[in-house]
């Protein structure tokens, strides 16, 4: 068996087939380190085939040859090796590099200039040994102190790789600077130490390079072998955790249409806003198009887009979640109502600012909620007015006295003039008394209008007194007529509270026509009433109507504000419910309680305006 | 104040109406006295006034019928003429009962204001020279002697003077001198005359 021919054989096999292996793998992923790893491995195999030319051959020629040979083969192994510490170790240093290459590249140079080669200066023969039961022939001649320069570079590439290794090993990298960096250094340190035994005669051995630098290739390998298994793993993985994504977002995509909601974010930095594709088409956004904020608001009723723009500058503001509710109008006219839910992120990478949320169309349940405001308005308005119709008559004298006197005023103005120029100052005086009066006289049907008028809730900050006052004034004849003595206590320096002006003369009026009917059955003296408004505690005022009727027992002072109950032979019984949903619709509370001296009172509060007392 | 001027006295809560109104009536001559409650007013007049009253209907406190009443019970006698913003029949009824003059409805025209407040301004000379004759009538009355007074009684009831002197258990001729006298004092030219004079002093009963 001649083991060296096997070996060798064997040796740049293998190394061939790692070669190979790795060409494909480098062209298909243009991956360098392994078309690096690739050219090394031919190189390593062109070695061990040189090593076999010499070991085989008697003739001095033919070692000559291999001899010089070896130095290209040896030059490509190098650069191949340093350029594959750099693009895959990513570390040694450059100058150190292209000094070796540089120092290498001049020896090549030499070695094909000088004969025999770098190596000898003479070659006498060969010289027949056995090594592993072969005979092999070694090469006889005078060594050339040329060498040196190869040994040289030699030391400078065990430098730069011991560089290299620390710079892994510093980078924590310690596997590959255990495998790679100190497996080379090993091999590279052994061939060079072999290699110039051998030369200088010392030992009697054939060149073994290229079995040292299978051991190098057999380590890059495994590190290269090792990144395509770990590669394909993470694709395998990636592959799963994609489909666990797909997943998941399909999930969310069936959960979202569902349920209707819609996704979107807002990158604020870059005025874009993404949204899921629902959203997209009921807006109707054309496929592709970028939407910035504006043209977000495009599709937003010009009413609410004030309310929106504001939403999201306070969002950015303050930070945290916000909701905002607001028509859109969709492309054929459509109105819709959308519930918007979001949070204000701040964008990891880029340090941006952008809001994430949800949106749904609340459109149905706010037409429903509106129907019921509408309708609570409609009772609202409708118990007003025959509130009011029970009035009229109070009301027609509000407006008959300042027509009476307007007309006996004019008639006066008309005699005195008859009589001449006399009266002029008279005449003057009376004219400003008529404008006074039909003053007057519009300002008692302002009040009436407002009353009738249909409007939506509006509600303000107001003087609860005035109010109070307004509306007492409203019904100063019918209190009159009926008898009625009114005691006030309606302080003009109370806060002001907020609210809808009408409803709450609404419910003045209610309750002192109440009071009035409670006290019907009195003499007339006894027929008082008294209206009070002051603070209750720290967040609101209090208007109380007390009357001096039969008072009511503890069952009736909460069943008087059921809808039909009624005390009396007329009226529906639902004046007290709609005061009591209106004060409630206010955040305050209506009750009523019976006096100690005999009668009712009937309180009811209603907030400060925001900030309370100044 | 026997002989003193006419005046209106008015009585409105609502102090434009009532400055309206004092400016009309002075307008045609009136003198007016405003007053701006019901108590105001029985606080200011006597009684002794002459002229009418204008009253509204519907007032804090007392109301136009309260007063009314009051100043019968009073013994106050200016005719009074209401105002009302919407008078209701019933209301109007019982003013008239106790004498109104008239029941107007605001806003009044000028006219018909005037018109009724002469009349009632009339209403009242009438009343006081009505209520001036039956105060003479009674003093005149007052001087007849008993006898005297017996004789009217049977003139007034229409007996003849021997039926008188029958009754009386007197003479014929002594009945006849004491109706002589009779007619004298009571400054009658008839006895139709003196038959009047005894209903205004409401001497005919029975």
């Amino acid at each position: 068996m001649s083991w060296p021919t096997v070996l060798w054989s064997m040796d740049a096999a293998a190394c061939l087939t790692l070669a190979t292996i790795h060409l494909a793998i480098g062209l298909r992923r243009r991956a360098a380190a392994n078309l690096l790893f690739s050219a090394m491995a031919v190189a390593a195999a062109g070695m061990a085939a040189l090593e076999l030319v010499l070991m085989r051959s008697p003739e001095a020629d033919v070692h000559a040859a291999a001899v010089r040979w070896a130095q290209a083969v040896f030059f490509v192994l190098m650069v191949c090796l340093i350029f594959f510490v750099r693009t895959y170790l990513r570390a040694g240093r450059p100058w150190l590099a292209w000094t070796i290459i540089v120092v290498r590249g001049i020896t090549l140079v030499v070695n094909f200039f000088s004969e025999p080669n770098l190596n000898y200066s003479a070659i006498t023969g060969t010289r027949p040994i056995r090594f592993l039961g072969e005979t092999i022939y070694l090469t006889e001649g005078v060594f050339s102190g040329r060498t040196r320069f190869a040994q040289l570079s030699s030391l400078l590439l065990l430098i730069f790789l011991l560089d290299a290794t620390r710079t892994v090993w510093r980078r924590g990298d310690r596997r590959r600077a255990v495998v790679v960096g100190g497996s080379t250094m090993f091999f590279v340190f052994a061939a060079a130490v072999h290699t110039a035994l051998v030369m200088q005669g010392g030992v009697q051995s054939p060149y073994l390079i290229s079995v040292a630098y299978l051991g190098v290739v057999a380590a890059m390998a495994y590190e290269l072998t090792f990144d395509v298994i770990r590669s394909s793993e993470l694709a395998k993985r990636l592959q799963v955790s994609d489909a666990a994504l797909r997943e998941s977002e399909q999930r969310m995509a069936l959960a979202a249409e569902a349920a209707d909601v819609g996704f979107w974010h807002y990158d604020v930095d870059q005025n874009r806003i993404w949204m899921s594709d629902r959203v997209r088409v009921a807006r109707g956004y054309r496929d592709g198009e970028s939407v910035d904020f504006g043209r977000f608001l495009e599709a937003v009723h010009p009413e609410d887009r004030a309310l929106v723009r504001a939403t999201v500058d306070e969002a950015l503001r303050k930070g945290g979640d916000f909701e905002r509710e607001y028509r859109v109008i969709r492309p054929n006219g459509e109105l819709r109502w959308i519930a918007a839910r979001g949070r204000v992120e701040s964008d990891p990478r880029s340090g941006g600012v952008r809001l994430r949320g949800i949106s749904f169309d609340v459109t149905p349940r706010k037409l429903a909620q509106l129907e019921v405001e509408r309708q609570r308005s409609e009772l609202t308005h409708l118990s007003r007015v025959t509130m009011l119709g029970e009035l009229s008559g109070s009301l027609a004298h509000e407006l008959n006295q300042p027509l009476t006197a307007i007309l006996s005023n004019a008639q006066a103005a008309q005699r005195f003039l008859a009589q001449g120029d006399g009266h002029l100052g008279e005449v003057r005086e009376i004219l400003g008394d008529i404008v006074e009066q039909d003053k007057h006289a519009g300002e008692v049907i302002r009040r009436l209008r407002v009353l009738l008028k249909k409007g939506e809730v509006d509600r303000q900050p107001m003087p609860l007194s005035d109010v109070v006052r307004d509306a007492l004034e409203l019904m100063r004849s019918d209190l009159v007529n009926r008898g009625v003595t009114v005691t006030t206590d309606l302080p003009p320096d109370l806060p002001p509270a907020i609210g809808d002006r009408v409803q709450i003369q609404q419910v003045v009026l209610n309750l002192v026509a109440n009071a009035c009917d409670a006290m019907e059955g009195l003499e007339r003296r006894e027929r008082r009433l008294e209206v009070r408004t002051e603070a209750n505690g720290p967040s609101s005022l209090r208007v109380s109507i007390a009357d001096r009727g039969p008072g009511l027992t503890p069952e009736e002072s909460e069943r008087v504000f059921e809808p039909f109950f009624t005390t009396k032979a007329h009226g529906m019984g639902l004046g007290l419910a709609v005061c009591r949903t209106i004060v409630t619709a206010h955040g305050g509370e209506l009750r009523a309680s019976s006096n100690q001296e005999g009668g009712a009172t009937f309180h009811f509060t209603v907030p400060l305006a925001a900030g309370g007392p100044a | 104040m026997k002989t003193s001027v006419e005046r209106v006295f008015l009585v409105d809560d609502d102090p434009a109406v009532l400055k309206a109104l004092a400016r009309l009536l002075r307008s045609s001559g009136l003198e007016a006295v405003t007053f701006g409650s019901p108590q105001e007013f029985l606080e200011r007049v006597a009684g002794t006034e002459t002229g009418c009253v204008v009253l509204d209907l519907a007032m804090p406190g007392l109301d136009g019928l309260a007063l009314q009443e009051a100043m019968a019970s009073r013994g106050m006698e200016l005719p009074t003429l209401f105002l009302t913003g919407h008078g209701d029949i019933p209301q109007s009824v019982r003013a008239m009962k106790k004498g109104a003059v008239d029941f107007l409805t605001k806003p009044v025209d000028d006219a018909v204001f005037l018109r009724t407040v002469r009349e009632a301004l009339a209403r009242g000379r009438a009343g006081r020279a009505d209520r001036e004759e039956s105060t003479r009538v009674r003093e005149r009355l007052a001087a007849l002697t008993p006898r005297e007074r017996e004789v009217l009684a049977g003139v007034v009831a229409g007996r003849l003077n021997k039926q008188i002197a029958g009754d009386l258990g007197i003479a014929e001729k002594t009945v006849k001198v004491h109706r002589g006298r009779v007619m004298e004092k009571m400054e009658a030219g008839s006895v139709a005359e003196l038959v009047r004079l005894a209903d205004r002093a409401g001497l005919r009963r029975s």
